[in-house]
């Protein structure tokens, strides 16, 4: 009884074991092959690889419709996380504060774009402001009008995140500082904010990544000249696959791990001062 | 002038049909020490932060030093409050937490320096500047609370419950640490607690509190000895509660069994409440000593460290006594419960 | 009491004032989007304008009755399930392994789930670009390791299809899974293995008992994302191969026919609005001892 037992959780976990390594295995290799493939030096996709090179770097780094594509991405990415960072933590303040039945409606009113696929975000957004003007300009095609469109995914992750933050602090903590003497402002900057930095942080890079890796609504929104990486990527990809594209791939990962190490490293410094 | 540093009058706190506080009057003067007292749910912490400033009255008047504060922030009142957590700011050294509400009133650093350093010496810190809360015991953050809301020196200090997520023998101490610091001091304060021992030892007067009201104010002895209700007398301490009815001039118990007892005033006719405290009672095993008397059996008896407790089976009664000595009685020994009539409460 | 009602006043104001930016932007732009949806998806369509401002069902119809609709809508629908079942299914192996045995698994799987999380969509779809195709990686390693004697094919097949799409959704289900199981203690295993249970015994009657809403929320979750995501299919499935979103893609900028293009998305919200009720509806109530 007992020995059967033990062989039946012995296969189970072996089972298991295999899984996990398969997925694993799966996971990364998308990943691992596109960063491999950019240092190759040959003109196209095949195995093995022949040569190695820098030489679609330079290629990418040298192409102008490259180079402004992933400044657009950047910039479309650093507007968006400003947006949703600054809507979606001032919106979670005040429905933290409360809680009754508006503030719920509230919170999922919020949460609504998160549903919508991108596609229809994008569609939607090209036909309604397709002609609207703002201080005399087309907004259509416009930078700002993809940091709109992504502000609505990054500002409800931010304000969901930022939300169970503030509920977590502790209220009495908050008074004290009110009893001391703070008004609502400074009791803000100096309580509540350094206590929120992480959340923060972490609610910035979350809607900057999902802003550089999104492409469904850069692609309706965007022109020849406002096209995002991914944009380009996916127009790139059926007529020339070249290694070129790996180098793009890599460059997007690069963006997000540099931006996690910069966190990571921030929240590091911050844990060094205080310990 | 006002004599008192805080009046409040018929003051009432109203969240829809819920009333948590109604219509409290009570006034505390300069330099004392006054408890509220009571169970959760009694109003006595709604009460103590309309107060503080953190809820506002729907009804009535507060005045601080004199000067009516209704609707004024917690911020531009002149308490300050020591909270059950303690409430420090987790990502400021101890130093920063005290200095905080002297930072808040603009006083210049050199005296900030000056009053945080002092203070840590108060509470018997001192050497503790840089540490972070996290780095410090329970009993170490309450003692920075009490020092952050000292330093600012407020009209009225408020204690809300500050020591009861402690264990007992660090509340002991601190709450000896509290009644120095009275002593030293003389700040005014208003203490929360549903503890009647913290009540007792700490206050000039103690306020007990029910559904939102005050039920007795008083000095702590008068409230101990002359409790003005059931509820008062019940709270105060651990109580034997005998069910008795009064007819013909004679006292029985519910099942009719005739009780010989004596009351100072006689009791009028119909179904009482007779309480007496544990530790009012005297056994012996031949004579009573007492002017009242039961014959019981010893059916229990524990051991509580600095005394024991006889559980007695007297008739259709069960009553527990105090002693402090072990006595020579086992369980199914029979022994004579007897008491001062004096030492008796009736209610009904 | 004007001191009262002014204080209220103040803090309605200030609640208001923070709400806004995003109110600003969930009215002005979402609603806006949404309504400005509808409303096209009743405009007329005679090439070569976009629209024509009307207000018929033609587009409703051609949704319902149009061969190549109904067969993206299908492809949709079966290729959605198909991934967010096997997603689940993974991730509820892998999370389990990850509550089982944290200090050795936990960082390192977490990890690796974060790949598809932080790659963007197309970066994957070229990744697996390198890796399908006859001269792709996996057809070079299989003829080199002797299994197979021919370079093999699997770019623009549905397997390959179906492939990407799992990727894309996995790391939602694991981490949602994963928030589920963690809340649950592990002390119930033992104390079911102490009471005699074997350890299948233990999974069926503790374990997913305990994680079924994770696995419900997760399923749902992961049925919505792979609803919206089209350029993995159309990209690495066969051209045949066409999906809602694909076809929201063709009508709008292939042939310029934003009313039906709005139809279909329409659809579309209907569809997901539509999986929300019922799983809300079915969901199970969460217990906590």
């Amino acid at each position: 009884m007992r020995r059967s037992g033990d062989i039946t959780a012995r296969l189970l976990w072996a089972a298991g074991l295999l899984v996990l390594g398969v997925v694993s295995v799966y996971v990364a290799l998308p990943v691992a092959i596109a960063f491999v493939m950019s240092f190759s030096g040959g003109q196209i996709l095949r195995f093995p690889i022949q040569s190695w090179s820098l030489r679609w770097y330079a290629d990418f780094f040298g192409s102008p419709q490259y180079v402004d594509a992933l400044v657009n991405t950047l910039v479309i990415a650093l507007g968006a996380t400003v947006l949703s960072v600054a809507a979606g933590t001032a919106s979670a303040w005040a429905i933290s504060r409360r809680k009754n039945l508006a503030t719920g409606a509230l919170t999922l009113l919020h949460m609504l774009p998160l549903f919508v696929p991108g596609v229809v975000l994008g569609l939607g957004i090209a036909i309604t402001f397709g002609n609207v003007r703002l201080f005399g300009m087309d907004l259509y095609g416009t930078r700002f009008i993809v940091m709109l469109a992504h502000s609505l995914w990054g500002m409800p992750l931010v304000m969901m995140l930022m939300e169970t933050t503030f509920r977590s602090l502790d209220r009495q903590v908050l008074e004290a500082s009110r009893d001391l003497g703070a008004g609502p402002f400074t009791t803000f900057r100096e309580i509540v904010l350094p206590e929120v930095r992480t959340a923060i942080l972490s609610s910035a890079l979350f809607s900057f990544v999902v802003s550089v890796n999104e492409f469904y609504m850069a692609l309706f929104l965007t022109t020849r000249d406002t096209q995002t990486l991914p944009v380009l990527m996916w127009l790139s990809l059926r007529s020339a696959g070249s290694p070129r594209l790996a180098v793009a791939a890599v460059v997007l990962m690069t963006i997000v791990l540099v931006s996690l190490v910069l966190l990571a490293s921030g929240l590091r410094r911050k844990e060094r001062v205080r310990g | 002038m006002s004599e008192s540093i805080l009046e409040l009058e018929r003051v009432r706190l109203q969240y829809g049909p819920v009333v948590a506080v109604d219509d409290v009057t009570v006034a505390v003067g300069r330099g004392e020490f006054v408890t509220l007292l009571g169970p959760s749910g009694s109003g006595k912490t709604s009460t103590l932060r309309l107060v503080g400033g953190f809820e506002h009255p729907t009804g009535g008047v507060i005045r601080i030093a004199g000067r009516p504060v209704n609707g004024l922030p917690a911020n531009r009142r002149d308490t300050a409050t020591i909270f059950q957590s303690g409430a420090l700011f987790p990502h400021k050294t101890v130093a920063e937490n005290i200095a905080y509400g002297l930072r808040m009133r603009r006083v210049p650093a050199a005296e900030i320096a000056r009053r945080v350093a002092e203070m840590l010496e108060i509470v018997a810190l001192p050497g503790f500047e840089h540490r972070y809360p996290a780095e410090m015991s329970g009993g170490q953050r309450q003692r920075v609370a009490l020092a952050r809301s000292l330093v600012v020196r407020p009209s009225l200090l408020l204690f809300d419950e500050p020591l009861s997520a402690l264990d007992l023998a660090l509340k002991l101490q601190l709450r000896a640490e509290i009644k120095r610091l009275h002593a030293e001091l003389g700040f005014s304060a208003v203490f929360v607690t549903h503890d009647q021992g913290e009540a007792l030892s700490l206050s000039d007067r103690v306020a007990v509190m029910q559904k939102g009201r005050i039920e007795q104010i008083d000095r702590p002895d008068t409230l101990y000895n002359r409790p003005a209700s059931e509820f008062v007398y019940t709270f105060m301490g651990e109580s034997n509660r005998l069910d008795v009815t009064v007819g013909g001039g004679a006292i029985r118990d519910l099942q009719g069994h005739l009780l010989p007892l004596t009351l100072e005033d006689g009791l009028a006719e119909g179904a009482w409440r007779l309480y007496l405290r544990p530790s009012r009672l005297h056994l012996s095993e031949h004579e009573p000593v007492r002017s009242n008397a039961l014959r019981c059996t010893v059916s229990m008896v524990e051991f509580l460290g600095d005394h024991f407790r006889y559980h007695l089976a007297c008739h259709g009664l069960r009553l527990m006594c105090d002693v402090s000595a072990k006595l020579g009685l086992s369980e199914g020994s029979d022994v004579i419960a007897s008491w001062d009539g004096a030492d008796m409460r009736a209610y009904r | 009491m004007t001191d009262a009602r002014r204080r209220r006043t103040g803090e309605a104001l200030g609640f208001w004032l923070l709400l806004a930016p995003s109110l600003l932007l969930l009215v002005l732009v979402f609603a806006r989007t949404v309504a400005g949806v509808v409303r096209m998806s009743f405009n007329g369509w005679t090439p070569p304008s976009f629209y024509v401002e009307d207000v018929v069902l033609d587009h409703y119809v051609r949704l319902a009755t149009d061969p190549l609709i109904r067969e993206a809508a299908f492809n949709t629908v079966v290729l959605a399930f198909q991934a967010a079942l096997t997603s689940v299914v993974l991730a509820y192996v892998m999370t389990l392994i990850v509550w089982l045995r944290p200090k050795r698994f936990r960082l390192t799987v977490i990890g690796l789930m974060l790949c598809p999380l932080l790659a963007s969509e197309i970066s994957i779809i070229f990744g697996w670009w390198l890796v399908l195709p006859r001269n792709g990686l996996l057809s070079y390693m299989l003829v080199g390791s002797g299994l197979v004697s021919e370079k093999i094919n699997l770019l623009y097949t549905e397997f390959a299809a179906f492939l990407g799409l799992v990727y894309a959704i996995l790391p939602y289900s694991f981490f949602i899974l994963l928030s589920v199981m963690d809340r649950q203690d592990r002390l119930l295993i033992e104390a079911s293995a102490d009471l005699g249970a074997s350890p299948l015994s233990t999974f069926r009657e503790v374990v997913l008992p305990l994680t079924w809403r994770g696995v419900v929320l997760a399923f749902s979750q992961a049925l919505i994302w792979a609803f919206g995501i089209y350029a993995t299919p159309s990209a690495l499935g066969p051209d045949t191969l066409w999906t809602m979103g694909q076809r929201i893609q063709e009508e709008m900028i292939g042939r310029a026919n934003w009313p039906l293009a709005s139809a279909i998305a329409v659809a579309m919200i209907a569809a997901i609005a539509l999986l929300l009720v019922v799983m809300r509806t079915v969901e199970p109530k969460e217990r906590t001892a």
